[in-house]
């Protein structure tokens, strides 16, 4: 790697420290300057003023999972297409236009069909998710 | 100068955060030192030179997966995920006697010496790489190749994570009663 | 090739005259040369997202015939100093019940991957921190930081409100990635590269020649990305992870003094981020109207404020929307991102790959006027 495109990696790492830096900063100030009279009331989890029932660490429900996974398969497919749609416009200026957009929409016609089969089955859906699983 | 730096950074945060993800008993500080390991190797792709799969590793990983292991652990539910099982000298949680430790022991090493045996020869014939002034960005010759010498396989990937989408969705489909 | 502020630095002769004086040590200069940035433009962002406050407060109260913040300073325009001294003296509380390590981390979290972000946001063609390759892509990349610590701010609380905050929240934010991602796509394939300056580059001259305008499928893209963005940095009417009116504060109800300003300070600068990329991938960024053949540090500061002008615009319009449009269901916010951007954005990405083929990569401005 060359110095100069090394050196644009040195950003990345400053702002992140700035960031940390900045965190652990304003944390000392505000250990400094606040107040510290904990209670019992006080470190008890907001509860619109009951007392909180149980701990809300609990199974929920499956739809964050499908919809993460829908997600990961999406990101991959973008992150394939990703340098495919760099070189695009530039084997256009050499001619080769024309195999290039085949290539592209042979693979974003798999894509669509498989957002298709999830919308036709019902898996895009929020709510209805267990009424459709009972149909054919 | 810098690079080393970046190096050693990426190299210290790998480890130290695999080592955190074996070590620590919370199944959630768990995932989130595998948050932090996986930007480490995205740090030392970025040494290699290779920026394109840097950024990936951290848009696939960091973006995705590591959400989607925060979501799967939130699914199992239950009081605390917090492990009591200490068998590995008090220190990890873990299963297994020491049969099981000494044949995992045995089978790592076996592992790790035939790596070494494999790597030295490869790393014997590849001399450390020098680039020029002129590093062409790896994005377009990525491009280049999935395009014109690998155009199967990018295809055959839209095919293999069709499967995956429709595999994940039956899978995570409530069943009939 | 990889352009940065150093380099872009180097062709001026006072550079020179620095490296004699850290004597040749090009590695220590650069050092200082983007602590220096860096420290400058956190504060700028830092201002922007305190004023942000301001700004929507203000706003509101000018839409819903109030009069706002008027107590502090002229026009109550130092509140956010006044909000910011109150955030740090005020107690520490934490949830005896919560998970410490993950309740302080999150807000950091989310400060590291919105700071990251700002090291490729283009200011000006020369003002870049790092105009990397993969720029655009780097930055979707490492803002999904933001979605984690959302769902550890909620997980970590231990609160019910905070753990549906979150959990909302991370999957709010990694499906309207989806629709953003393939927007940002369609621009990638106009400019032929993902970094800003290659971006940038190509939409100089008069507003005619933005991506916005460069042909219909475009035009989409750009309210695909917006809205997309909209709901990416949790802002009306995508606001369900931190929904005041059903689930009390959302992912930050348990956090409290500096750790709840961090988690704000954040939220507001990713605004302002995502305002600025709008800007520069579709609004043309800091390019000036007109071509210039020179490059001089007065110009670069001329393009900061167009791009800063651009950006702020579009900062009001997220604001004018958060006070004008209720809020969505959950339902029909996932119906939306599923089934209405994400096949629109592939719609566009297909029409803009057969517009380049058609059209050999001529914008509309192209076809009538001539040129290029």
């Amino acid at each position: 790697m060359t110095p100069a495109q090394f050196d644009g990696l040195m950003p990345i790492v400053i702002l992140m420290g700035i960031a940390v830096l900045l965190f652990a900063g304003g944390h000392f100030v505000s250990v400094l300057l606040a107040p510290k009279k904990p209670s019992i009331l006080k470190q008890t989890p907001y509860e619109c003023g009951e007392q909180p029932v149980g701990s809300a660490w609990s199974a929920f429900n499956v739809r964050f999972y499908v919809v993460g996974l829908i997600f990961i398969i999406f990101d991959v497919e973008s992150v394939l297409m990703f340098p495919v749609a760099t070189i695009f416009k530039e084997l256009n200026e050499v001619g080769e236009g024309g195999y290039a957009l085949i290539v592209f929409l042979s693979f974003i016609s798999v894509l669509i069909e498989g957002i298709a089969y999830c919308w036709k089955k019902g898996d895009l859906d929020w709510v209805k998710s267990f009424q459709v699983s009972n149909k054919k | 100068m810098f690079a080393q730096l970046l190096f050693l950074l990426s190299a210290v945060l790998t480890v130290g955060c695999a080592i955190a993800v074996a070590v620590t008993k919370n199944i959630m500080h768990s995932c989130i030192f595998l948050l932090g390991s996986l930007i480490g190797i995205a740090g030392l792709y970025a040494t290699l030179g290779a920026d394109f799969v840097a950024v990936t590793q951290i848009m696939v990983y960091v973006g995705g997966i590591v959400i989607l292991m925060l979501f799967a652990v939130m699914l199992t539910g239950g009081k605390d995920f917090v492990s009591r099982a200490q068998n590995l000298l008090g220190l990890a949680p873990s299963m297994g006697n020491k049969w099981t430790y000494g044949i995992g022991l045995f089978v790592g090493l076996v592992f790790l010496l035939t790596n070494i045996k494999l790597l030295s020869n490869i790393m014997k014939s590849y001399p450390a790489k020098t680039f020029g002034n002129e590093f062409p960005s790896t994005v377009s010759q990525i491009g280049h190749l999935l395009v014109k010498e690998h155009v199967l396989a990018f295809e055959l990937s839209s095919v293999l994570l069709l499967g995956a989408l429709v595999g994940a969705a039956i899978i995570a489909r409530p069943r009939k009663q | 090739m990889n352009q940065t502020l150093v380099s872009y630095l180097s062709q001026y002769e006072f550079y020179d005259v620095l490296i004699g004086i850290f004597g040749k040590n090009e590695g220590l200069l650069a050092f200082v040369i983007y602590l220096l940035f860096a420290a400058a433009i956190v504060g700028l962002c830092a201002t922007i997202g305190g004023l942000g406050t301001y700004a929507e407060r203000k706003i509101s109260a000018d839409i819903q015939q109030r009069i706002g913040p008027n107590r502090v300073g002229p026009y109550g325009i130092l509140q956010f100093l006044a909000d910011g001294v109150k955030m740090i003296t005020k107690e520490d509380v934490m949830p005896n019940t919560a998970d410490k390590f993950l309740f302080y981390l999150a807000p950091m979290l989310a400060l590291i991957g919105v700071f990251a972000t700002l090291a490729v946001l283009p200011w000006s063609s020369g003002f870049m921190m790092a105009d990397l390759n993969v720029g655009i892509f780097y930055l979707i990349a490492i803002s999904s930081l933001v979605g984690v610590s959302v769902f550890l701010g909620g997980y970590a609380s231990n609160s019910k409100w905070s753990m549906l905050g979150g959990l909302r929240g991370a999957s709010q934010i990694i499906s309207y990635e989806i629709p953003v991602t393939i927007s940002v796509l369609s621009i990638t394939l106009l400019a032929g590269g993902m970094g800003f300056g290659t971006i940038l580059s190509q939409q100089q001259g008069t507003p005619i020649h933005w991506f916005i305008f460069h042909n219909p499928f475009a035009f989409i893209a750009f309210f695909v990305y917006f809205i997309g963005a909209l709901a990416e940095t949790n802002r009306a009417p995508f606001d369900l992870p931190e929904a005041e009116s059903e689930l009390v504060s959302g992912y930050h109800t348990e956090y409290t003094g500096m750790r709840f300003g961090f988690f704000a300070l954040a939220e507001y600068i990713e605004v302002f981020v995502v305002c600025g990329v709008g800007a520069a991938l579709f609004l043309g960024g800091g390019n000036l109207p007109f071509n210039v053949q020179f490059d001089i540090i007065p110009l670069q500061l001329f393009q900061v404020v167009i791009f800063m002008t651009k950006a702020l615009i579009l900062y009001y319009v997220v604001i004018w929307i958060r006070w004008t449009f209720p809020r969505l269901r959950v339902d029909q916010l996932m119906s939306i991102c599923w089934k209405y951007l994400t096949p629109i954005a592939i719609f566009n990405l297909v029409g803009n790959a057969v517009w380049i083929v058609v059209f050999n990569g001529k914008s509309i401005a192209d076809l009538v006027f001539g040129g290029h």
